[in-house]
């Protein structure tokens, strides 16, 4: 259990604060990566401003469910190609290993009860076929630098004998485990507020001009709750980056589905790492509070605004039969509910990170399904921005990486 | 919808009616009645709903004569549905919609079920009421009491205090006392009846004489039985070592709120609360029906036209529901309802349907005439929502304080936002029991009316339901987030 207070959250007066005339960086979105931005540019000293459209974390960052996903996931590989695999995902994997790290220090850092629980992670296979899969990939961690274990036949059935005694295999991970994704981005931006930045919500922002200055450019924002100027400006609107990237002429390559969840009635501890599989879609996991939460990836149906996604019935059959079959303990354990988030990704399934050069000055900060990164990259970019010498992103991440990034 | 598991049972139908009360069996015989396929489910294991409450499975009735009007006129419209043709399901439970489809759980596994035509009738629940010491064992619901003591025979508690308000209120103590409960106080929170508001209520009260005659059965029998009935006093706190030992009451005003100095403590063990009721409608807010409010008839109500559509098509509210009037008004409602499915779907013309509904309409602004005359007497006042301290918890599913509502609601006033924070609202009971209580501290501190703070998203299921009764392996996974 954290020692750190249970809550911690930005004051509402705070929230509706009126905005300044100009700012150094405006960050655009406040979710995850926006708030965690905030936080990192305020405590290096750099003047920010975050304007958010509606409420704070409400969309893909507080909607996930909250895993630490280190291993590289059946979505991530191409299966044809596997030293192709291993080049692209090379650093991305060390990233994720840094990232663990970000995590695992990040109570103590805000002070604040996330619900931070490293628990360890399977990755299961279920055929010889997916079993394969499971050692190709392990070694392209190994080779990166990520400690993760192959577990197969008396070992596997000894380390998780919860899970179905015919599955073929497993890769281990100690560091993957989950947090609380709807406590994270709020306790970055109280933070953040306590360090100087201004976090705004509900101020949608209508439009982005540019005008050459002696300084440079600067960027003026029209926003819901009046304008603002700003030296730089990040794009951290995750799944609307695009709409947003589109009031700056920017075509941005980034898509969004929705994503089912279920949540079960609490139950006493059965299983304490996250499972996941290698070949269907899941990820499992019992939450300190004893219910289960089961996802993976299967999809809700897009509604008509303001609704964003409703339950799809065949996900949740779909999704909870992956389940039962790989820990069948959980037949009659009771799904209590269900809900719908926004999962916001790229062609390569990598972020895109950093100023884009057709722009200069313009930044984009998107972690392609990334409650694990958020932090990292948001914590990368603010030390580019503050001109500090700090961890490197990926060179995958950069943003003109992305041939359809185009202006005009 | 797919992805619920084919069990060989009836998968579609004309009329599907979700709630086996009055609302629900009247409207399955009218609308079976005029030839239409009619499926009712109740996930109770008989029909008859809450008032007309049968006894459970084990148990059977030796003298029907003593047993109580209620129960018979329960029997009385199972037998109409039934002779109709209606196919009823008991146990069985609806844990989704879309459109006027359903997903049905029964023994243990799920199948869809495509309706034509939809009626939700599924009653209403009694109205939550927080305060320090309610989350204690011995504080039970008046509809809970009443569940207990009608279906099962079992009888709560040696010293019973009954608080609560309503034109029927102390039909739920008189009830109590003739099953032999030892009922030692009755507080309503209503004031004692005056001249003035009984002259209003005899003159709405031509065709409504039952009603009356109840409401004055029950303070007879009260008195009879020489138990203390005090008005304008609510229960503000109950305190014990584990279970209810003594509680504290006072008289409050005609907000409900507290009047300084009035407190006194009684030695009990056990409280039954009856508030009044709230209708149930996780049912209509999962299949998206447009919502109004009105305090008298328990809070947000769905809209409904005079044939009792909602704005969902194809989706039709019945009983307490849509607005708790009780269950003669219920019958009537169902009663519409079916044969509105009946004209939809061919069986009748809108002439036919028009005259047979004529009579029903009448009876029905009888009763509304009678109900709007005693509703300003026993209106929910404010002050039932202001008693929790900062300690009192106020969701008992996630065990959230009104201290840690506070804080979030310091933050801000988006009931979602306010859910995500504390989980208040997430657990089992899926907010039934603190949602008004939360919409009550947004609205105090907002400064917003509470018929303006919005409700929380609904999520299914709407009852719990087991993975292995939803899991279907043959859903293929179509690859999300996989562009081709």
């Amino acid at each position: 259990m954290s020692a750190h207070p249970a809550l911690l959250l930005p004051a509402a007066k705070d929230l509706a604060a009126a905005l300044p005339a100009s700012t150094d960086v405006a960050v655009i979105g406040g979710g995850l990566a926006g708030c965690a931005l905030a936080y990192y540019l305020a405590r290096a000293g750099v003047d920010v401003v975050v304007v958010e459209r509606g409420e704070l974390n409400r969309e893909a960052s507080g909607t996930n469910a909250g895993s630490f996903h280190f291993q590289i996931a059946i979505h991530q590989l191409t299966g044809s190609d596997g030293d192709a695999d291993a080049a692209r995902l090379h650093e991305d994997v060390r990233l994720h290993a840094d990232a663990a790290d970000v995590w695992s220090g990040l109570e103590d850092e805000l002070s604040a009860d996330l619900g931070v629980h490293v628990t360890g992670g399977l990755m299961v296979a279920e055929t010889d076929d997916e079993l394969r899969t499971l050692i190709r990939k392990q070694r392209i961690e190994r080779d990166a630098g990520l400690e993760t274990e192959l577990l197969t036949g008396r070992e596997l059935r000894d380390f998780a004998p919860y899970l179905a005694g015919d599955l073929t295999g497993a890769v281990y991970c100690g560091r993957e485990g989950h947090a609380n994704p709807l406590l994270a981005a709020p306790a970055f931006a109280a933070r953040a507020i306590e360090a100087g930045a201004l976090i705004r919500t509900h101020a949608p922002v209508l439009d982005v001009e540019e005008a050459s200055g002696p300084g440079g450019t600067r960027f003026r924002l029209r926003t819901g709750a009046g304008d603002i100027t700003a030296g730089r400006v990040v794009n951290a609107a995750g799944a609307w980056a695009p709409e947003v990237a589109g009031l700056s002429g920017l075509s941005l390559p980034v898509y969004s589905d929705g994503l089912h969840v279920n949540v079960t009635e609490p139950r006493e501890r059965i299983l304490t790492p996250m499972v996941q599989h290698i070949g269907r879609r899941l990820t499992l996991k019992q939450a300190a509070n004893g219910t289960f939460i089961i996802g993976g990836g299967w999809p809700a149906r897009p509604e008509r605004p303001p609704a964003r996604y409703s339950v799809r019935w065949d996900s949740a059959a779909g999704n909870t039969a992956v389940a039962v079959r790989v820990v069948p303990a959980l037949r009659d354990v009771r799904v209590m509910h269900m809900w719908t988030g926004v999962i916001a990704f790229t062609d390569d399934l990598l972020p895109v990170v950093g100023e884009y050069r057709g722009l200069p000055g313009y930044y984009l900060c998107l972690a392609s399904t990334g409650f694990t990164l958020g932090p990292i990259i948001a914590r990368t970019l603010a030390e580019h921005l503050a001109g500090r010498s700090g961890g490197r992103l990926p060179a995958g991440y950069a943003p003109d990486r992305v041939p359809a990034l185009t202006r005009g | 919808m797919r992805g619920a598991a084919a069990t060989g049972r009836e998968q579609s139908c004309d009329l599907l009616v979700i709630g086996a009360g009055p609302a629900g069996l009247a409207a399955a015989a009218t609308a079976a009645g005029h030839g239409l396929r009619t499926l009712v489910l109740d996930e109770r294991p008989a029909p008859g709903g809450q008032v007309y409450k049968q006894p459970g499975p084990g148990f059977r009735i030796l003298d029907p004569a003593r047993i109580g009007r209620d129960y018979l006129r329960g029997t009385e419209l199972a037998r109409r549905a039934r002779e109709s043709g209606a196919e009823l399901r008991a146990g069985t439970e609806v844990v989704a919609l879309r459109g006027t489809d359903a997903v049905v759980v029964e023994s243990g596994t799920s199948y869809p079920v495509n309706a034509r035509r939809l009626l939700i009738a599924a009653g209403a629940h009694d109205r939550p009421v927080a305060f320090p010491g309610w989350t204690l064992p011995g504080v039970v619901t008046a509809g809970g009491a009443q569940a207990l003591v009608k279906a099962s025979r079992v009888v709560p508690g040696n010293r019973v205090a009954f608080a609560g308000s309503g034109p029927l209120a102390l039909a739920f103590p008189a009830q109590l006392r003739h099953y032999g409960v030892n009922v030692v106080l009755v507080l309503e929170s209503g004031p004692r009846p005056g001249p003035a508001a009984l002259a209003g209520i005899a003159r709405a009260a031509a065709g409504n004489g039952e009603l009356l005659r109840d409401a004055a059965g029950y303070r007879w029998q009260l008195a009879r039985y020489r138990v203390p009935l005090r008005y304008r006093r609510i229960i503000v706190a109950a305190e014990g070592d584990g279970r209810v030992e003594e509680i504290v009451h006072a008289a409050v005003d005609a907000a409900w709120r507290v009047v300084p100095g009035t407190q006194q403590r009684v030695a009990v063990d056990t409280i039954c609360l009856g508030y009044g009721f709230v209708p149930a409608d996780e049912l209509l807010r999962l299949a998206g029906c447009a919502f109004g409010y009105d305090e008298d008839l328990g809070g947000t109500i769905v809209q409904r036209d005079d044939w009792t559509r909602t704005s969902v098509p194809g989706v039709l509210a019945a009983g307490d529901v849509a607005g708790v009037r009780g269950a003669l008004s219920a019958a009537d409602q169902g009663c519409l309802a079916g044969l509105r499915a009946a004209a939809d779907l061919g069986a009748l013309t809108e002439t036919q349907a028009e005259q047979l509904a004529r009579p029903v309409r009448a009876r029905l602004a009888r009763k509304e005439r009678f109900r709007a005359a005693l509703a300003p007497l026993y209106a929910v006042g404010p002050g039932i929502y202001e008693l929790a301290a900062p300690a009192t918890v106020i969701c008992r599913c996630e065990e959230v304080t009104r201290a840690e509502l506070d804080a979030a609601i310091a933050s801000t006033g988006d009931v979602n936002v306010i859910k995500s924070y504390t989980r208040a609202g997430m657990g089992l009971c899926q907010g039934r029991n603190c949602r008004r209580q939360v919409a009550a501290l947004v609205a105090a501190s907002t400064g917003m009316s509470i018929a303006d703070v919005p409700l929380p998203t609904p999520r299914p299921p709407a009852r719990p339901v087991a993975l292995a009764a939803l899991a279907d392996d043959s859903i293929r996974d179509e690859g999300l987030f996989i562009r081709d």
